[in-house]
């Protein structure tokens, strides 16, 4: 599903953030990348949704060589991927159910298809009966639960989800936290960016520990090692 | 298709409202460039008309001896209009001539009284020539004194309206070189703005750009409400500008044409003439201005 070939990133100052990174993530897993802030986590989630390029190596997403994507085709990727972050990202003069229609709505969806699709996103990720809410009327965990909603409505084949508890409390966490393993068990990717101990050791699934911008460790059912 | 421009045209609308004052500035600004561009044009044009109305009066009369037979100022005529400098050569028979004095003295009771009393025509035979240019009249009538037919010549009637023409030109383009300046202002002015503009509602938006980019917006669904409300400026601006510029001239026309009066001259009319062409033009000017604008200003943003 996701395979990083050597890749090296470095930015314009010379500071080189990944290096030489091999990994090969298969359909419907869920791998944490872990390490301490400042490693290149970010980075690896940047260049599998094509935010940034890699400066050296080859980007397979979904089978779709992405190492010199071009601009117009970064909307076609997107739509395969979910992105989520630590800050949520919604828009606070919309309701719920307007930050998640937003999503469908600039990228041309019917309206007939909007409203069918959204309201079965907003009961998955348990949120049917605040629809109409603003952001600052929901919680953290509610919020980022928005959030969730809005990155799964294209159905994506795959969710990056970049620190998506960094902001929450533990009981807002481990709410999250079983949504994607829920999304997981629907057959969806998700890669879960973060550097939270005790999600990554109560999860039992595959993680990546980065150091300074390279694969210290992949361990099929791993810990956080650092 | 339609989804696409409903959506786009909304957030083109929410846009402009959301921004108010900065909007109101920059339609300012944008009406001002317009305003004077028209205003430096419709005097070009006026300028370009009344100039043309005093050069449709410029002919030169050459007044023939009343013993001259009719026939020999004929040869005349067809000597002068082989010359290449002549647009035009009119014969004025004694008869024509009493008549046009006729018709031209109607209300005057002495005038028509004396001719009544006269026995016999006092006005000679004429013929009227028009050049192509007005510089050719001097050429034509040093040709015409060499020929065999100046003898023929009672009198000439050339009225210099070279130096009125000439007067004119130099007022106009003055003028025209000034507001050419002023507008090249504002037109700068106009850029600045509504770039600025369009750039303050891009940081103003930013969240929501940044999230359209997330969730797989094209580029030009992310371009099209900028776009779009360049348009509205334009529209607004143009529109504007128009209702404006009517009153002013509906003002100014009575002593506009007081100043060419006796002349083939009629702002109002012109305006009228030029009203949907002047419109459009504006329009165009604004489209040009207020959208380019815009697409500079979201383009650097995409490639940021």
């Amino acid at each position: 599903m996701i395979i990083f070939k050597n890749v090296t990133k470095t930015y314009s100052n010379n500071v080189t953030v990944a290096k030489d990174l091999n990994l090969h993530i298969k359909p419907k897993e869920f791998v944490s990348i872990v390490g301490q802030s400042g490693t290149g986590k970010t980075t690896i989630a940047k260049l599998i949704y094509a935010e940034e390029r890699p400066s050296k190596g080859q980007i397979i997403v979904g089978g779709w060589d992405i190492t010199d994507i071009k601009p117009k085709e970064i909307p076609v990727l997107r739509r395969q991927i979910g992105v989520v972050f630590q800050d949520f990202k919604l828009l606070e003069k919309k309701t719920v159910y307007e930050n998640v229609t937003f999503a469908l709505e600039v990228c041309g969806a019917k309206q007939k298809h909007i409203k069918k699709v959204v309201p079965q996103i907003l009961k998955l990720v348990g949120l049917e009966k605040k629809g109409e809410r603003f952001p600052d009327q929901l919680s953290g965990g509610e919020q980022q639960r928005v959030a969730i909603a809005r990155s799964l409505v294209h159905m994506p084949k795959i969710i990056v989800a970049d620190e998506p508890t960094g902001n929450l409390d533990s009981i807002n966490t481990q709410e999250i936290i079983d949504l994607l393993l829920k999304i997981n068990n629907f057959g969806t990717t998700v890669v879960l960016v973060t550097h939270n101990r005790d999600v990554v050791n109560s999860l039992r699934k595959r993680v990546i520990s980065i150091q300074d911008g390279v694969i210290i460790s992949d361990q099929k059912d791993g810990k956080y090692i650092l | 298709m339609m989804v696409w421009l409903y959506r786009t045209s909304k957030l083109a609308i929410q846009n402009f409202w959301r921004n108010l004052w900065l909007s109101v500035i920059t339609l300012f600004i944008l009406i001002l460039t317009l305003f004077s561009i028209s205003m430096i044009a419709s005097l070009n044009l006026a300028a370009g008309q009344a100039i043309q109305a005093v050069k449709d009066k410029v002919d030169v009369d050459i007044f023939f001896n009343p013993q001259i037979a009719e026939s020999e100022i004929l040869r005349a005529q067809v000597f002068l209009e082989d010359l290449p400098q002549v647009k035009e050569v009119t014969y004025i028979s004694q008869d024509m001539a009493l008549e046009n004095f006729k018709v031209e003295h109607e209300n005057d009771v002495t005038i028509q009284e004396s001719l009544t009393n006269l026995s016999e025509n006092p006005l000679p035979a004429s013929l009227v020539i028009r050049a192509n240019n007005l510089e050719d009249y001097e050429a034509i009538l040093t040709q015409f004194e060499n020929s065999e037919f100046n003898k023929y010549v009672q009198d000439k009637n050339y009225s210099n309206h070279k130096l009125i023409i000439d007067k004119l030109s130099l007022i106009t383009k003055r003028i025209y070189n000034v507001g050419i300046i002023v507008s090249l202002i504002f037109i700068f002015f106009s850029i600045v703005m509504v770039y600025n503009t369009i750039r303050v509602t891009i940081y103003s938006h930013r969240e929501e750009l940044n999230i359209m980019r997330l969730v797989g917006a094209t580029n030009w669904f992310i371009r099209a409400p900028f776009l779009l409300e360049g348009v509205l400026y334009a529209l607004i601006a143009s529109i504007t500008a128009m209702l404006l510029i009517y009153p002013i001239v509906l003002l100014a026309s009575p002593y506009i044409n007081n100043l060419f009066a006796g002349y083939n001259f009629d702002m109002l009319y012109y305006f009228y003439q030029y009203i949907w062409q002047i419109f459009t033009l504006q329009l165009l000017l604004s489209l040009l201005l207020s959208s380019g604008s815009s697409m500079v200003a979201i383009g650097r943003y995409l490639k940021s």
